[in-house]
């Protein structure tokens, strides 16, 4: 059954990914509620969340999803307001709403009613939001007394109006709208807040009578008045606000800068409501938001779509290089025939760096990936009756779009069986004299030529014996094959198909779909996974994946005749040191840098490149090796750039002290080093 | 035999090429382009007759000096010199050659074992050899050309 919205299908999707993006943020926000110290920040942005939310439901025409939007609100108003503390049954009812939201949200992309239904919570919400009423005693707060009677008109305090005589001062006009809504306007402040969203998108928005904090209570009659700076004119303002629905009449009255700056010191009139204090820190929140969301949503399949038109010109640029030649073999080489080699040479670097470009877009910080678990691990620790501290590291590590996708489910599977198998019960854990709060790691890092993600928990450890007695009891070993195994032999069978040590099964894992799915996905993107475990200490799962896609920052060097690409990430320092500065002890080179001895490293000699003529000046590089360091000689430093790190093909294969290669923005392939192989090998070599 | 039919038996299309004064062919299906001589980046630490790495359309693709990798005498390069783009193991690999001179026809039935032949370079590469109006091409056997024995060796000698 059809939902009868009240929306074209483009409303709709832009509706959706909206709200995707709220609940995601919504679910994030709450989570880390539960653990920071530092709240208020965090509720006002859930409450901002579900209040736009509730705007947006409310434009589409749902119901339901506007309505529970609106009793989350009132609940997180109070949180936000100190009148309620956040105790677990709140957050359980909050991420209960975020997860039926999600239901509804489905329900819209699919335009099916499942029935989802709010009355239960949203009685749940109002007993949360009553009893606080009954605890303060305080009921609902009278609307306060008209307070543009005394403010300034706009409503500017004077770090408004310092805001506003910079707009000026870029050219911008401050202009007040007074927007007057439709009288059968369901919800003015929402239309209001709307407006107000409107205006941010276009310039900065100052103030507003009534102020941001009054329309999120809901205090809004008929009309409100918007001071904003843009360079805008009036009827396309007029249009982006006429937009949001339900607006009567929108009219414009600028405002003089020079007559309010004069009038600041008498900012705290005394009938300005107590929230107005809070208010310039809201509305200047906002503008910092419109100048982050420099970023446009993609579908992934468009970027494929254009990575292959991509490699389509790549191969033209070819063709045309080759026709080019015959060209020069027929008609010589005249001035158009170098004209057309330029250009087509020039061809040649852009589609080589559209590539690149395209790629780079395709890369996600797997925290796109991550922010997702710390819900499920709390979710599943409560059912489980665990008390688990959940830690992830190295979030911004980049991997690509594709291979995000593809590990989402075995890493969900590993934290599951972390938190299932791996940690035990508060009770045992202090049994077996550990803390009773268990820990799960998820971690993420490039390593070498791949990235290295890792999820460890400090729990009970896999046992060998009882994996041998269970495939004994499964049939899928004879006792005698049992007994012949190293414990190496007998832990990796939990990688075996079909295998699961769970005794009970429990709703989310121990479904017999296990290890052997998950090895198997990663095996399929060319990685490998390891396991590392102590009984009673806990388990590690290192999952190894290539990151042919990878880009690094990169210290860019020459030596010899080739390019070398050195992460910026063990760059600690770059040196221009004199050739006297340089001496030798125990036949290895070193120099004083900082009062501390540097061992020094030629790449020319390491990478068997003739020696250089004695120059009067060494350029070293200054890198970080498990907490030492050591200088690489190179010939000259080119600069810092960005690279795609290609792998240095299978034929090729590993090579010591290089983690892969990558296309330069000149066409030429440079080669990546990797330091800690590079500097063990070389050490080694040297003793 | 009437030229007939051997015009009949004409299965195969060989690239052509010249290395240090003979002719060698491929089977024009493992070749997937031909280039001009591009930038090449020489890899530390890899088997000499490993050219480098070069950019071939956005991919790194390794360059194999055939007349080092076939035991012949090395020259600078020409005017003349070819890479040769094989597929090899689902990767490009390219070939450096003195010169691209033909694609021709031939038919299997023509390729001799490599026995008869005198040549300088080592037979276990060769797969056989056509006898051309007045030379000979030999055929190459590139999987074991750009086989990576050294490689084989090591990993032999680390799990051992």
């Amino acid at each position: 059954m059809g939902l009868n919205l009240n929306a074209s299908p483009e409303d709709l999707k832009v509706f959706l990914e909206e709200a995707e993006e709220l609940l995601q943020l919504v679910e994030e926000d709450l989570v880390r509620l539960e653990k920071e110290e530092d709240t208020d920040g965090l509720i006002q942005e859930i409450f901002r969340a579900a209040h736009t939310l509730k705007g947006s439901s409310a434009t589409i025409g749902h119901q339901k999803m506007a309505e529970l939007t609106h009793a989350m609100e009132n609940v997180l108003d109070k949180l936000r307001k100190d009148e309620l503390d956040l105790t677990t049954q709140t957050m359980d009812v909050l991420l209960e709403c975020l997860d039926l939201l999600r239901i509804m949200k489905d329900d819209i992309a699919r335009d099916e009613d499942s029935g989802a239904d709010p009355s239960s919570l949203l009685a749940r919400l109002k007993s949360i939001a009553d009893e606080v009423a009954l605890v303060t005693g305080a009921g609902q707060t009278p609307a306060p007394a008209a307070p543009a009677a005394t403010a300034t008109p706009g409503g500017l305090g004077w770090q408004e109006l310092a805001r506003a005589a910079e707009a000026v001062q870029r050219g911008q006009s401050v202009r007040t709208a007074e927007i007057v809504f439709s009288e059968d306007c369901p919800m003015p402040a929402v239309r209001a807040f709307q407006a107000i969203v409107a205006l941010e998108q276009l310039g900065e928005v100052l103030g507003s009578q009534p102020t941001m904090d009054e329309i999120e209570r809901e205090h809004v009659q008929g009309s409100v008045a918007v001071t904003f700076a843009n360079a805008v004119p009036d009827e396309q303002v007029r249009a982006a606000i006429v937009a949001v629905g339900d607006i009567r009449a929108v009219t414009f009255k600028p405002v003089n800068i020079e007559g309010q700056a004069a009038a600041k010191p008498d900012a705290p009139a005394s009938a300005v409501p107590a929230g107005d204090q809070k208010r310039p820190a809201d509305v200047k929140s906002a503008p910092a938001r419109t100048t982050t969301s420099h970023t446009v949503r993609v579908d992934v399949g468009l970027l494929d779509n254009l990575m292959n038109l991509v490699g389509e010109l790549v191969i033209d640029r070819t063709r045309l290089a080759q026709i080019l030649q015959q060209f020069e073999s027929k008609s010589g080489n005249d001035d158009l025939t170098a004209e057309m080699s330029r250009t087509s040479v020039h061809i040649g670097r852009v589609s080589t760096d559209l590539q690149e470009e395209i790629m780079k877009a395709r890369m996600l910080p797997v925290d796109n990936l991550f922010k997702k678990f710390p819900r499920m691990v709390r979710d599943l620790s409560i059912k489980a009756g665990k008390d688990i501290d959940f830690v992830m590291t190295g979030q911004e590590t980049e991997l690509d779009r594709s291979m995000i996708e593809e590990i989402s489910d075995p890493l969900m599977h590993l934290l599951r069986n972390s938190v299932d198998h791996g940690i035990e019960l508060p009770a045992d854990r202090q049994a077996a004299g550990k803390p009773r709060k268990g820990r799960v790691v998820l971690s993420a890092a490039h390593e070498e030529s791949h990235i290295i993600i890792t999820v460890s928990d400090d729990g009970k450890g896999i046992d060998p014996e009882k994996i041998k007695a269970a495939a004994v009891r499964k049939g899928i070993l004879t006792e005698e094959a049992a007994r012949r195994l190293s414990e190496r032999e007998a832990i990796d069978l939990i990688f075996a198909a079909g295998f699961s040590t769970n005794e009970k099964v429990s709703e989310v894992s121990g479904r017999g779909v296990g290890m052997d799915v998950v090895r198997t996905n990663i095996e399929r993107l060319s990685g490998a996974i390891e396991i590392e475990t102590a009984v009673g200490k806990g388990t590690t799962f290192r999952l190894k994946l290539p990151l042919t896609l990878a880009i690094i920052k990169a210290l860019l060097v020459n030596v010899g005749e080739n390019i070398y690409c050195i992460p910026l990430s063990s760059v600690t320092e770059t040196l221009h040191s004199g050739r006297d500065q340089v001496s030798t002890v125990k036949t290895r080179e070193v120099t004083v840098n900082r009062g501390q001895v540097l061992p020094l490293l030629r790449l020319r000699r390491l990478f068997g490149e003739p020696e250089a003529a004695d120059e009067e000046l060494v350029y070293i590089v200054v890198v970080t090796f498990g907490g030492e360091q050591v200088g690489l000689v190179v010939d000259s430093l080119v600069g810092e750039q960005e690279v795609v790190i290609k792998s240095l093909t299978k034929f090729i294969g590993d090579v010591p002290g290089m983690s892969g290669a990558t296309i330069l923005g000149d066409g030429r392939v440079g080669l990546i080093i990797d330091v800690p192989s590079l500097v063990k090998t070389a050490m080694a070599a040297a003793d | 035999m009437a030229g007939e039919e051997i015009a009949l038996e004409d299965d195969l299309r060989l690239v052509v090429f010249r290395l240090a004064g003979e002719m060698y062919g491929v089977n024009v299906a493992s070749v997937e382009s031909i280039g001009i001589m591009a930038p090449i980046t020489r890899v530390p630490r890899t088997p000499s007759y490993i050219s480098g790495i070069i950019n071939l359309r956005g991919r790194v693709t390794p360059v194999v000096d055939l007349r080092r990798r076939l035991g012949l005498t090395e020259a600078a390069y020409t005017h003349d010199t070819r890479i040769v783009v094989v597929e090899h193991n689902f990767e490009q690999i390219g070939l450096l050659v003195d010169a691209v001179t033909e694609v021709r026809p031939a038919s299997t039935g023509e390729i001799e074992p490599p026995s008869a032949l005198i040549t300088d370079v080592g037979t276990e590469y060769i797969a056989g050899v056509i006898k051309a109006e007045n030379h000979l091409i030999i055929m190459l056997d590139l999987a074991k050309v750009l086989r990576r024995e050294d490689r084989d060796r090591l990993k032999r000698e680390r799990v051992s």
